[in-house]
């Protein structure tokens, strides 16, 4: 078999190359003897033995090159010159050990900070979804025209009524599923806080997820006051439950109920939200959802499976008539038309809008700053290789291939790189480590409409990163390598082999090389300035957050959560038994104080509804065309403990009890309710169970309810006596630092309501500061980003200048001698810089006005081509850029021609 | 026997002679050339500096396969064995070298 002949001869080749040199060896000496003694027989005598073989030797001819050629045919003599090569580079770099750290650091930072990004943007935007056929699942969402103020939407969740009349209805889905975030209280040895979803039948089947346990839910179960029955997480039932082999059909005690254990999830699986232990039925958890006076409470997010052969444009547009019907289906109940439906793939769902676009920009901001790096390193290598000018041409003068040559100098880059990629991978685990601690709420990537499921925390060096830090690795050897090496080479022998003066030089390769340079300048200069322009409307748009009036004052405020199991039914039990927690948690010290609301700021607002002006009965009321408010339910002392500032009327009290219902709201509920004239005292209906007609009694200050960038609607205040709930969050602002207080708080309402679970305890400045982490996260990388630019391009100026003066010294000196000023030597030089600046700052800015226009949704309140930014960034270029030309200005100046023209 | 009198192998032949010669029986490398030389009525010259690295080709190619073995001299010589896909090959390249020899007696013959 040939094949096998050649591989077991390559092999051979291949793994021994010592026993085949001396194969080889003692072939030729084989041969030259059997020469020898045939040139001997064949001179009859005339020659002795040793004439002989030196005949036989000088016949056979160079060894040494015979054996050269014959291992280029043999294949190892790619091998030879890949690791003459190597040896070569590796000489090469430690004769210059300063050059070659500075180059390691800038490509492993570069490299590095490459494969962080990426491997974020990977986990959070490329990695599949764990669910079976991903691709064809798609995100069905209730679309709501603009009105009132508030902006349309598409990413609104379904009510559970229409969207039963949509599964009716629809043909291009093969399954389609329902579910929300539940959270509950379970009671085990204590009583803990733990996060579910209720979700329908079709959840796991939808999703294609079997139970590693057990069995899915049936359709019996999902009917109003269905049995009670639960599916818990693989890590619920390792970590809580003991890995019991016998858990199905025990049952849990969940919010005073039992509920049955009918199964066991696979491992790893928490959801759609990304964070459940448990799942129930919407039948057993939501039972009113069924009736169709509840056809407006649309709590629940839809997702669909394509049906084989339907594509996601042809699902759409079904979705999109469909979802009229289904709401139309409830106008006799008072919903009111325009609302429909769109659908997206899941996949384009799985993260906020905002971070996917704010990882992309980083992404590409990243990106910049390796090319930045590659330009710099590809100078450094001109100024090297100008040094290297007469090795090179006396090489390729006796016959080396330029081929080879090129080859020789790229192996010296690839090395450098592959260098720098192994310490950038240092470099990068680190980053991907940052940056997937960034998120410890989970709050960024499921900020609007984000799954759970992709999250920062899933941020890590994998396989795949890796595979990235390679290709940029190699791709990085090739940017900055490939230009000099071609330029080092060019056939300018004669210019470079004459033992040219510095001016013949200058005349001949040097000016090319020169241009070159310029060239790579101009272009650092321009991604330079498209970085510190990106940077800095983020920066300025940062500032501009900072800077929002919040409403409330954030600092030295506690925050927790807590869930009382008293019912909430029994109002005025519940109401005493609010007094008495507040009352104790404002004994403790440190404690100024103490208040219940419902809702903290900042995140997404809690429920909203709809007011009339009159308060008339709710049945003659359009639900669709009163305008929306917000409903917070506080304690009085809620607006001191905040610092909210009344501006009219008065505060709520805790006389406020009782039938006749009061309310407070806040300036632009007083606004666009009553235009012209005071709320107070003026009677109002909102939909809430028995707030029809509620008095007015203050006006408040504004609060950021929903997030820190988005204007204050309108909002009310309603008593907590006057609207017991069982949930609370509680508010304590205190005089010394607000962390201390966790304990003594937990320990306080331990000991008034033993059975409460108290969870999420955290400060409100935390909260403030996790509302602005997208903002900050994006803006501070991109800083990093851009510092690590300006100072590439700043050091790339100032080393085409240095070198462009050393080059000209002998021309400086003659100028100096005919009689040139130093004024003028420092004008030529000067002058020069900046023309390469004035050069780079154009480009860049024509390519930042564009490129900038990317952060258009990223930014608040600042325009993507701020003028004021933009001046400081091009001032700051500018102003570098003259400086890194003035400094090698300044030593021309100072030349002396006697040593110029003697050197 | 002067060098000036032989004359260069035609380029691409050497492979096919090699081929052809170890049809026979597998001979060492100084032989080959002996063989190619003596055949040729000493015409053709097999430089050592092609010899070899033609060797090295056709192993790499597996039309050769080359073993250790004792040579009559007593001195141990590497033995050289054509393989089925050399014979293969052979039969292609004396094929195709035919076929360019005619061609080529065609034109000479109408010039």
């Amino acid at each position: 078999m040939s094949f096998f002949d050649a591989l077991r001869y390559r092999w051979r080749v291949l793994t021994n190359p010592n026993s085949y040199d001396r194969e080889m060896d003692e072939e030729f000496r084989f041969h030259q003897s059997i020469e020898a003694m045939q040139q001997h027989h064949a001179a009859r005598g005339l020659l002795t033995t040793g004439e002989a073989r030196v005949r036989a030797r000088r016949r056979f001819g160079n060894t040494t090159y015979h054996k050269e050629e014959s291992r280029t045919m043999s294949g190892l003599g790619f091998f030879d010159t890949v690791s003459q090569d190597l040896r070569f580079a590796i000489r090469t770099l430690r004769r210059t050990p300063g050059f070659t750290v500075v180059a390691i650091l800038t490509l492993a930072l570069g490299i590095g900070a490459n494969t962080a990004i990426f491997s974020a943007v990977d986990a959070m935007l490329l990695r599949p979804l764990p669910y079976r056929e991903p691709d064809k699942l798609m995100l069905v969402s209730v679309t709501i025209p603009a009105s009132h103020g508030d902006a349309p939407r598409d990413d609104a969740p379904w009510s559970y009524l229409k969207a039963q009349v949509f599964r009716g209805a629809q043909r291009v889905f093969s399954d389609l599923t329902l579910s929300a975030n539940d959270n509950i209280t379970l009671q085990q040895e204590v009583a803990t806080r733990e996060q579910g979803e209720v979700v329908d039948e079709h959840y796991l089947p939808t999703l294609g997820v079997q139970p590693a346990q057990g069995r899915n839910f049936l359709a019996e179960e999902n009917r109003p006051n269905g049995k009670r029955v639960v599916l818990v997480s693989d890590r619920f039932w390792q970590a809580r439950l003991n890995a019991d082999p016998n858990v199905l059909g025990k049952t849990l005690d969940i919010g005073g109920a039992p509920y049955t254990v009918i199964g066991v999830m696979p491992p790893r699986f928490a959801g759609l939200t990304g964070h459940a232990d448990f799942w129930f039925t919407i039948g057993a958890r939501r039972p009113y959802m069924f009736d169709a006076n509840e056809a407006w409470d649309h709590e629940f997010t839809m997702v669909a499976r394509l049906a084989p052969g339907v594509t996601a444009a042809r699902a759409r547009g079904d979705v999109v008539t469909l979802g009229k019907r289904a709401n139309e289906a409830f106008l006799s109940h008072g919903e009111v038309s325009g609302w429909g439906a769109t659908a997206k793939p899941l996949d384009r769902a799985r993260v906020d809008p905002i971070i996917r676009r704010s990882l992309l920009v980083l992404l590409g901001a990243v990106a910049f700053v390796l090319l930045i790096a590659c330009t710099n390193l590809a100078n450094l290598f001109l100024v090297r290789s100008s040094a290297r000018q007469r090795e090179i041409a006396v090489r390729l003068a006796i016959g080396a291939a330029r081929r080879r040559l090129v080859r020789q100098l790229l192996t010296e880059t690839l090395l450098l790189a592959v260098l720098g990629g192994l310490a950038g991978l240092t470099v990068a685990w680190w980053g991907a480590r940052a940056l997937s601690t960034l998120d410890p709420e989970r709050s960024l990537g499921t900020h609007n409409s984000g799954l759970g499921v992709v999250d920062f925390a899933t941020i890590h060096l994998d396989w795949r990163a890796l595979l990235f830090a390679g290709a940029a690795t190699v791709v990085t050897a090739i940017l900055f390598g490939l230009v000099p090496a071609m330029q080092a080479t060019r056939p300018s022998l004669t210019a470079a082999l004459k033992d040219g003066t510095a001016d013949q030089r200058l005349r001949a390769g040097m000016l090319r090389r020169l241009t070159t340079r310029n060239a790579l300048v101009v272009l650092e200069l321009a991604l330079a300035l498209v970085l510190l322009a990106g940077s800095g409307v983020m920066v300025h748009s940062l500032a501009k957050l900072m800077g929002v009036d919040l409403g409330f004052q954030p600092e030295r405020v506690l925050t927790l959560r807590i869930s009382t199991t008293t019912s909430g039914d029994h109002g005025d039990s519940l109401a005493t038994f609010y007094q008495t927690l507040l009352t104790r948690l404002r004994g403790l010290p440190g404690v100024e104080s103490a208040a219940l609301g419902n809702c903290p700021p900042l995140t997404g607002g809690c429920s909203r509804t709809i007011a009339w002006v009159g308060g008339h009965n709710p049945g003659e009321v359009n639900k669709g065309n009163e305008p929306p408010i917000g409903v917070e339910i506080v304690t009085p002392e809620w607006f001191k403990t905040l610092r909210v500032p009344l501006l009219a009327g008065r505060l709520l009290t805790n006389a406020d009890r009782g039938p006749a219902k009061v309310m407070v709201i806040n300036a632009t509920a007083a606004r666009r309710l009553w235009p012209n004239e005071s709320p107070v005292g003026k009677m109002v209906g909102i939909g809430m169970g028995g707030f029809d007609s509620v008095t007015v009694v203050g006006v408040v200050g504004d609060i950021r309810f929903n997030s820190i960038d988005s204007l204050p609607m309108s909002d009310a205040y309603v008593s907590y006596y006057q609207s017991p709930r069982s949930q609370a969050i509680v508010f304590l602002r205190t005089a010394i630092d607000p962390t201390s207080l966790a304990g003594p708080a937990r320990a306080a309402i331990r000991e008034v309501a033993p059975s409460s679970p108290i969870y999420e305890i955290r400060t409100l400045q935390s909260r403030v500061s996790d509302a602005m982490a997208q903002a900050s996260f994006s803006a501070l990388l991109l800083s990093l980003f851009a510092a690590a630019a300006l100072v590439l391009a700043v050091l790339g100026i100032y080393g085409v200048m240095a070198f462009g003066v050393s080059q000209r010294t002998r021309e400086i000196g003659i100028r100096v001698a005919l009689g040139a000023e130093r004024r003028d030597v420092m004008r030529l030089v000067v002058g020069q810089g900046a023309a390469l600046t004035a050069l780079g700052l154009g480009l860049g800015l024509i390519a930042a006005l564009s490129a900038t226009q990317l952060l258009r949704s990223l930014l608040y309140d600042v325009a993507p081509s701020d003028p004021t930014t933009f001046a400081a960034v091009v001032a700051i270029l500018g102003i570098a850029g003259v400086i890194a030309s003035w400094l090698p200005a300044r030593r021309a100046a100072r030349l002396e021609p006697t040593d110029a023209l003697r050197d | 026997m002067s060098h000036e009198e032989r004359e260069e192998l035609l380029k691409g032949t050497l492979d096919m002679l090699i081929l052809q010669t170890l049809t026979l029986q597998p001979l060492h490398g100084y032989a080959i050339a002996q063989h190619i030389e003596r055949l040729s009525g000493d015409v053709l010259a097999v430089e050592q500096g092609s010899l070899y690295p033609a060797l090295e080709r056709l192993q790499k190619r597996g039309w050769v396969t080359s073993k250790w073995g004792p040579s009559p001299t007593g001195r141990r010589a590497r033995y050289y064995t054509i393989t089925a896909a050399g014979r293969r090959q052979l039969g292609a390249e004396i094929t195709s070298f035919d076929r360019v020899l005619a061609a080529i007696q065609r034109v000479l013959q109408r010039a």
